[in-house]
């Protein structure tokens, strides 16, 4: 239904005809669209949002036939493809923009322009290679040592290693944040502080030897022995067991409820843009 | 490929549809003049506190949607920079909007430039001031903290979706001595968050932030659909957690909840299989 045969001629030139249509619609719509008076585009952007809200919610809610699928199936792939292409449109207007941000800094040598010039210079270098890489793997440009060595050097071992250098920097930042929110100023503070501590210790192997070796708790409680034994008691004061009793009894039922909250405050504000009811960017 | 559709699961959607007709209900009442409560948040009142002090210092205020894509997070965070820009309108302080998502840009650059032309400033608003930096997580994150450094911000508001970049933002913001105010949709970025910032806010806070600020009938009425879908969610935990205890958790109402299939599973299983 959605699909062209593309390796016939026939099918090469409706793709061919599809596209330039497209290219035309979309760049023809963009000037029609900013002539409309703002009431007029809003009325627009609300008609085509109900529209496609409509066809996702029809989609879900419709009773399946065979294979999953019900009548509107098919529409789903062809609405997600146009999403991607809107955010492909997307992307060149951020590139764009960036680029015309340091340019301007360049040309009219604002404050610290030289940022501005190693930013321009990276940007160039890395798009060249990449593109070149991306049609040396299509076979349509030759692959050379030079391409081999410039995609790797700055790809592999430019850029990959930059990103693991910030995610490293967390790791430090951690430690000051942590020492801030440790510092006892409160009673919350002290409970944050002792419950964080019971929890280190307790899921590292440190917290089974103090527990055993310290405190002298059993290492294991006895197959048949009672919840409420003496055994099983002491069994569950173990820094592990404790840790464990806060991590699952404590942390995940409130993280869960902070999740039932977010998905409800998600799905009451997509019924909002849905119906064009929410006004704060439209 | 195969899509979930309620057929999958008809007790979720059955769900979905009562938290849909509890807001939309509420929504109604409140455009009909009902009075509606809501509770004091202390992190947005703290916002013009935040704009005030950048205003002073003359030190610009940054805002970070994080790396949300476009989607209801993404415009829930554009709807609040555009309140906190609007108010940055009225006294010209300087701004920059600092994205991870193209169309998230594109969306922000209309957001912002109404905001100044709705605070009848539009001489302020500068293309410049929202900018893409990267889509590559650590990419950005070093574009945002090199730029909170270079320009010692004075507040940052960071309100969207944050993975691990959250504590590189909130650090760096706290090294300049920028007054700073996150909400996140993200529940494992809220620790660092709270350690970090100066306010935070949690979990479906985020959501209510437009209704606090704007005090709208529409977003008023609609957090108000929202708490009732929350009882009717605590309450259903009660009565499955009663029921657990009582009949064991192989009892029908129990496995009604997250039981897949179609209306002859669903009506198995709240008959019990008759």
């Amino acid at each position: 239904m959605w699909q062209i045969d593309t390796t016939t001629l026939s099918g090469k030139v409706s793709m061919a005809l599809i596209v330039l249509g497209a290219f035309v619609l979309a760049f023809g719509l963009i000037p029609v669209l900013q002539t409309l008076p703002p009431r007029g585009r809003r009325a627009l952007i609300a008609v085509v949002t109900f529209l496609v809200g409509a066809f996702f919610a029809a989609e879900f809610f419709m009773p399946l036939t065979q294979d999953d699928k019900n009548y509107l199936t098919p529409g789903i792939q062809p609405a997600q493809n146009a999403l991607q292409i809107i955010g492909s449109l997307a992307l060149g207007l951020g590139t764009y923009g960036l680029v015309r941000l340091h340019l301007r800094n360049v040309v009219q040598k604002r404050g610290q322009w030289g940022y501005s010039v190693v930013l321009l210079i990276a940007f160039v270098t890395m798009a060249t290679f990449s593109i070149w890489n991306t049609l040396a793997e299509k076979r349509i440009l030759a692959r050379t040592p030079l391409l081999d060595r410039g995609f790797s050097l700055l790809f592999d071992y430019t850029l990959i290693q930059l990103d693991a250098a910030m995610f490293s920097i967390i790791a430090f930042y951690i430690y000051s944040a942590a020492y801030r929110a440790f510092r006892i100023r409160s009673i919350e503070a002290s409970i944050l502080m002792f419950t964080a501590m019971v929890v280190m210790i307790g899921i590292v192997p440190l917290g089974a030897y103090m527990s055993e070796q310290l405190f002298g708790l059993p290492r294991e409680v006895p197959p048949n022995a009672h919840p409420f034994s003496l055994e099983a008691i002491l069994y569950s004061l173990r820094l592990p067991e404790i840790a464990d009793w806060i991590l699952k009894q404590l942390n995940a039922p409130v993280q869960r409820a902070i999740e039932f909250g977010v998905g409800i405050g998600g799905l009451a504000m997509a019924i909002r843009l849905w119906l064009s009811l929410e006004r704060g960017i439209t | 490929m195969s899509y979930q559709h309620a057929a999958d699961n008809w007790f979720s959607a059955i769900i979905i549809a009562i938290i849909a007709m509890a807001v939309l209900l509420n929504i109604f009442r409140a455009r009909g003049g009902a009075q509606l409560y809501i509770r004091r948040i202390p992190g947005l009142d703290a916002i013009d506190e935040a704009i005030g002090r950048s205003t002073e210092m003359g030190r610009p205020v940054t805002m970070i949607p994080g790396l949300t894509a476009f989607g209801v997070v993404a415009v829930q965070a554009l709807t609040i920079f555009k309140y906190i820009t609007k108010q940055i309108a009225k006294f010209a302080t300087p701004m920059r909007l600092l994205t991870a998502n193209p169309t998230v840009y594109a969306v922000a650059q209309e957001a912002i430039h109404d905001a100044y032309n709705e605070a009848g400033r539009p001489d302020l608003y500068d293309p410049d001031n929202v900018r893409f930096l990267s889509d590559r997580q650590f990419a950005f994150a070093s574009g945002v903290a090199g730029l909170i450094q270079r320009e010692r911000v004075a507040a940052s508001f960071m309100f969207g979706e944050f993975y691990a970049e959250s504590l590189i933002f909130a650090e760096t913001g706290n090294i300049v001595g920028a007054i700073q105010i996150a909400g996140t949709t993200s529940f494992t970025q809220v620790p660092f968050f709270v350690a970090a910032c100066d306010y935070t806010i949690i979990g479906d806070e985020f959501y209510a932030t437009s209704a606090y600020l704007s005090r709208e009938p529409v977003l008023l009425g609609s957090l108000v659909g929202q708490d009732i879908a929350k009882f009717l969610f605590a309450l259903t935990i009660a009565v499955g957690a009663v029921f657990a205890t009582l009949k064991g958790v192989d009892h029908p109402f129990i496995k009604l909840l997250g039981m897949p299939g179609g209306w002859d599973t669903f009506w198995n299983a709240v008959l019990g299989g008759r």
